[in-house]
């Protein structure tokens, strides 16, 4: 007897195959729970790393800063005048008695990007664009003594030490390395990049409270030291290299706003006297007599 | 409701049969687990969670088709067969398909 | 700038990649839909001659129906974001579906168009095909082939 066969529409609207959610929804539930696991687990990386990095001795740091500088393949102007100048204004920033945590080293580096780092070991690196920018000693002594404050708080080795991190962490997950993901590689390493390469908001902060005061220290009040802040905020569009770069840092209104109210409640002189910059400093040592000319 | 790998239901007489039911899912495992297989991968051994997870995703087909087989009205399903397929990186389909019949 | 434009194009890949793929599952469900109602009359089963089936079977042909659907952008980043949670993947549920009965329904209707009577020892096949990026586990399109004897 063969088996009949009843044709049967399901008529039921349920497909059992089909999950009920709308995919937008679950889109957004899946956005959420990434973003927040990520962010979770990138500060706890992060605190990790730069607690670990700070038991770093200064002669591995010394070791990591020089193979680090080796990586730059810019320009570097040596056995100029200009080298000795800027080491000798970066050292007056440190307070007496007070030393770097290891020996410091400017390297001056041709270059119109308007720039200024200080990288693990002490290696100061000063582009000269940066120079052709500054209009007095009062503000190049502060960038110096903000970078320095970032030195001393140790803040370039735990940046450094938070991208390994972070940066080993996304390869092992094979996450923003595999051609696979596609589209999400590319937000990956975007968001990466905002976040590993800059210094947090309090680094920030906490080097320019150091700079503030130093700049104080040094010549008696901190007049004239902002003026460069202050250029950028009104030149901002025109320069898009210089905000480029600062783009990273505080907003240039909220950090001098914040930097006048640090030095009433110091009461840090900010009336003084403007200290000029040396003639040549924009002079390499070989046109030095074409300098003098203008 | 009577799933078998068989023609047949043994000892029961297959009077109608309502044509092919069929059940899927597909379901990933989170990355804390892929990142663990990936080191149980160097040793060797059993995937405890990929197990799991793909004993899941196969009860969920089978109850997919089952759900399927009573809309339309049988009371069995017989020559089951089972297929999974990698649709997705890291994820698994599991599928499960019959053909729905009544039995007497 | 070059990131954020990036950021941009996968945006407007996945919006474009929703308002179309989900207009298409729509309209594809509906002919789905129409379509089984209207071969329902066929009978089809994945068992074989060990039933007595019906009388006098003059003839036997294989019958074949297949598809290839594409996974929209959407549904790919969807599903990337799920590997990473973990849980049912939502969005591939409706793509296999469809393409399970995509060819299903092509396999009857030939079978329908040779007269058969009958479409018997049916099997599925499901293959995910490599993707436009080339990755080796991107699956830019499902392949479902569905086959079966058909006798009249």
């Amino acid at each position: 007897m063969s088996i009949k066969y009843i044709p049967k529409d399901i008529t039921e609207e349920t497909n059992v195959n089909v999950t009920r959610r709308h995919p937008l929804k679950n889109f957004i539930y899946l956005l959420t729970t990434v973003v927040v696991v990520s962010v979770v687990i990138f500060f706890a990386l992060g605190y990790t790393a730069s607690w670990l990095v700070t038991r770093i001795s200064p002669e591995n740091e010394a070791r990591i800063g020089n193979l680090l500088y080796d990586t730059i393949s810019e320009t570097e102007i040596t056995d100029d005048r200009r080298i000795y100048y800027l080491d000798e204004l970066l050292h007056n920033m440190l307070n007496l008695g007070e030393n770097a945590r290891l020996p410091l080293t400017i390297h001056l580096i041709d270059t119109e990007v308007v720039n200024a780092a200080i990288m693990p070991g002490g290696h100061v690196l000063i582009n000269t664009g940066l120079l052709q920018e500054v209009k007095s000693e009062n503000e190049l002594a502060f960038i110096l003594a903000h970078e320095l404050g970032h030195f001393q708080h140790q803040d370039p080795l735990k940046s450094l030490g938070r991208s390994l991190v972070v940066l080993s962490a996304l390869a092992a997950v094979g996450v923003g390395t595999s051609s696979s993901s596609g589209g999400l590689s590319e937000v990956v390493s975007w968001t990466g990049e905002m976040t590993i390469l800059h210094y947090s908001r309090t680094q920030e902060r906490q080097a320019d409270e150091y700079g503030l005061e130093r700049i104080t220290n040094h010549y008696g009040h901190g007049n004239y030291s902002l003026e460069f802040f202050n250029r950028l905020k009104e030149e901002d569009d025109e320069f898009y290299q210089v905000s480029q770069y600062f783009d990273s840092h505080p907003q240039n209104q909220e950090r001098i706003n914040y930097l006048s109210k640090l030095a009433v409640n110091n009461n840090w002189d900010m009336k003084g006297d403007i200290t000029p910059l040396p003639n040549w400093i924009n002079c390499p040592d070989m046109d030095e007599m074409q300098c003098e000319v203008e | 409701m009577i799933l078998t790998t068989l023609e047949t239901v043994p000892g029961k007489n297959i009077t109608e049969h309502y044509g092919l039911v069929q059940g899927s899912t597909i379901r990933a495992k989170h990355i804390g687990k892929d990142i663990m297989a990936g080191f149980k991968n160097i040793v060797g051994g059993e995937l405890k969670s990929y197990t799991e997870l793909l004993q899941e995703a196969r009860e969920e087909a089978v109850k997919r088709m089952e759900d399927q087989a009573e809309q339309k009205g049988a009371n069995a399903v017989v020559n089951i067969r089972f297929a999974t397929s990698s649709v997705a990186q890291g994820a698994a389909e599991l599928f499960a398909y019959g053909t729905a019949v009544k039995v007497e | 700038m070059e990131n954020i434009l990036q950021v941009l194009f996968v945006l407007f890949l996945m919006i474009i990649g929703y308002l179309f793929g989900s207009y298409r599952e729509k309209r594809h469900f509906k002919s789905l839909q129409q379509r089984e109602k209207n071969t329902l009359h066929l009978s089809v089963a994945n068992f074989g001659n060990q039933q007595a089936l019906i009388a006098e079977v003059t003839e036997t042909k294989l019958i074949v129906g297949s598809v290839v659907i594409s996974i929209d952008y959407f549904k790919k980043i969807s599903a990337i974001l799920r590997n990473l949670v973990g849980g049912k993947v939502i969005v591939y549920e409706s793509l296999l579906d469809r393409s399970r009965r995509e060819a299903v329904l092509r396999m009857k209707e030939q079978a329908i168009e040779w007269q058969a009577k009958q479409v018997l020892n049916v099997r599925l096949e499901t293959v995910a095909i490599g993707g436009r990026f080339g990755g080796r586990t991107d699956p830019g399109s499902i392949e479902v082939i569905a086959y079966g004897t058909g006798v009249k």
